[in-house]
């Protein structure tokens, strides 16, 4: 678990030869009070990725340290799954190399539980884990409690609901107390009250100090709630990475922008594209911008007007009634996020590191 | 249909008076079936596990194979099994013509093939992602194996029951291996064959009526097995 996979491409520019030298194994019942929060737990170079003979993840490098959580963003197919999968050992690199300071439990997209009953489903894993079968029992309820799924220890899988299959799946992968905790899409395919409660109960859990975290996700909120870093990954490459406050509100390209909600486009004078998000368009009479309403699409709370103006288009959100569609209005603008020259800057040209 | 009542009163009678003939034949029968069910189990599980979980060279062939073995004619396999056991053939050393082991082999050879076919399929269609799941976690190739066997126990047992009844039923490798010999290799099929060659029609309808007993009798204990876990059949509880 701990041997760094080799160097499969020779030539790869980004990735350096990496340091064999054995790494201890960390017994997973030790108690691991001490942290070297200099020490990467995780290290991934010029990392590339197949399936069924398809490239589908390129040139990822990234590097996790002790109480790091580091969320993985993208539009589907975007090979955050296969990132992961990687990352796990479950697939070899197509190139590059993972270095593994630690052992690693990755909690895949579907829960797949055993036929049997909640607890021993997660005392099954902390069996494969290695874990002695005095001390199942006592980390199975434990990591159950944690999740919020000890009434559930007595239920067959079978009778479970989706929401209550998820707490059990993170259950059995917090129980097993790894060096680094692998999770794809742990809320994905609930609805969004089950989501948020789910989130709520996990937050915690997820982000353990003594442990590197990486975290699949689909949804931008729940970056915001669980990750201090977050890597954007757009048709298999790292598009970008950095803490999440800084990507999602000042994303580096405008492929970025559009992939974190900054979906109104205007055509600056000097031919500088700038992006606005929903939120950034105030209908105001004052408003030094003029448009004129496309569409209006009911949403929560009120409308979402898109708007047409001279260079380009925006969204705004208003109140019920809202202006209706072929309406002039006028805006207050927030800056948004300005791109010198659109398109000439692309993710490739700088070498991005989380 | 007069031979009918008359076979049901022999079996009756037969099974009372504890005909020790009869005995004989049901206990051969029983250690028959026992070990050459063990031994395709031995041998047809882990072959199972290896053609429906491992990806290899060769595997679509080997599945083939097994599944074409499922229809192995008996006679066939009875009779290679047998000129292979003949005094200076190959396994002649053995010393195992005409003996309950050679029946046994004989048996096995036919029933290893059903229990590899089936309990391939079964563990081939356990939930995507239930096996990788446990790799990820650290699971290794036995644990992995143990796993699938246990979740696919439904069609693991549907495989030893079959393996199970094509022991009890076959008669081909038990005339050709065996020689049919009473007391020594002489199973409830074969004899029924011979009482009926002899025009003992009341007896061959006792020791038939005698076998699907014991058949009836071992599927339903392992059925009992096969389906003693509840299983949720009609969704879920939300």
């Amino acid at each position: 678990m701990t041997e760094p996979i080799p160097q499969h491409d020779p030539t790869n520019a980004r990735g350096r030869s990496v340091a064999s030298e054995p790494t201890p194994r960390h017994d997973p019942t030790d108690a691991r009070g001490e942290t070297f929060a200099s020490e990467p737990l995780l290290e991934a170079r010029g990392l590339a990725a197949t399936r069924a003979g398809t490239p589908v993840v390129h040139g990822v490098d990234l590097t996790l340290r002790r109480g790091d959580v580091l969320a993985v963003l993208g539009p589907n197919g975007a090979g955050k799954s296969t990132l992961l999968a990687v990352l796990a050992g479950l697939i070899p690199p197509a190139a590059g190399a993972v270095v593994r300071h630690g052992r690693v439990a990755a909690a895949l997209q579907a829960p797949a539980l055993a036929n049997r009953s909640s607890r021993a489903n997660v005392e099954a894993a902390l069996a494969w884990w290695g874990v002695p079968r005095r001390a199942r029992r006592e980390r199975a309820l434990s990591a159950l409690r944690t999740m919020g799924a000890d009434h559930l220890q007595g239920r067959r899988a079978a009778g479970l609901s989706g929401g209550e299959a998820r707490r059990v799946h993170l259950a059995r992968a917090l129980a097993l107390e790894a060096d680094i905790l692998l999770l794809d899409e742990p809320f994905a395919g609930l609805d969004s009250p089950t989501r948020a409660d789910l989130l709520d109960d996990s937050a915690a859990a997820l982000t353990d100090p003594r442990r590197a975290t990486v975290v699949v996700i689909h949804d931008r909120a729940e970056a915001w709630a669980i990750a201090d870093n977050v890597l954007i990954m757009l048709d298999g490459r790292p598009a970008a990475a950095g803490p999440v406050r800084q990507v999602l509100e000042a994303p580096p390209t405008p492929e970025v922008a559009a992939f974190v909600g900054f979906s109104g486009r205007l055509e600056q004078a000097d031919g500088a594209l700038r992006m606005l998000k929903p939120g950034h368009s105030t209908l105001d009479p004052t408003g030094d911008v003029a448009a004129i309403v496309a569409r209006r699409v009911p949403v929560e709370d009120g409308v979402r007007l898109e708007l047409t103006l001279p260079n380009g288009r925006l969204q705004a959100l208003s109140p019920l009634p809202g202006p209706d569609p072929g309406e002039s209005v006028r805006l207050r603008l927030e800056p948004g996020v300005t791109f010198a020259a659109p398109g000439q800057r692309t993710a490739t040209d700088t070498p991005l590191h989380c | 249909m007069e031979f009918l009542w008359d076979g049901l009163r022999r079996a009756i009678d037969l099974l009372l008076s504890g005909d020790d003939e009869v005995l004989d034949i049901v206990w051969v029968t029983l250690r028959m079936a026992f070990w050459s069910t063990l031994l395709a189990l031995l041998v047809g599980l882990p072959l199972g596990l290896l053609l429906g979980l491992a990806r290899f060279r060769g595997r679509g062939g080997a599945l083939a194979l097994v599944n074409a073995g499922m229809g192995l004619p008996p006679v066939v396999v009875g009779l290679v099994v047998a000129l292979l056991l003949f005094r200076g053939a190959p396994l002649g050393g053995l010393n195992l013509l005409y003996t309950l082991d050679g029946v046994i082999l004989a048996q096995a050879m036919l029933a290893f093939p059903i229990v590899a076919a089936l309990t391939a399929s079964a563990v081939q269609s356990l939930p995507d992602g239930l096996l990788e799941q446990a790799r990820a976690f650290g699971a290794s190739r036995t644990a992995v194996a143990v796993l699938a066997l246990r979740e696919a126990r439904v069609g693991v047992l549907a495989a030893t029951i079959a393996a199970a009844g094509s022991a009890f039923a076959e008669v081909g490798a038990v005339v050709l291996v065996g020689g049919n010999i009473e007391g020594q290799t002489q199973t409830l099929a074969s004899a029924v064959l011979v009482r009926v060659s002899a025009g003992e029609y009341g007896t061959a309808i006792a020791l038939g009526i005698l076998l699907l007993g014991l058949v009836l009798l071992l599927a339903g204990a392992l059925t009992a097995i096969q389906q003693r876990q509840p299983r949720t059949v009609l969704g879920r509880p939300s």
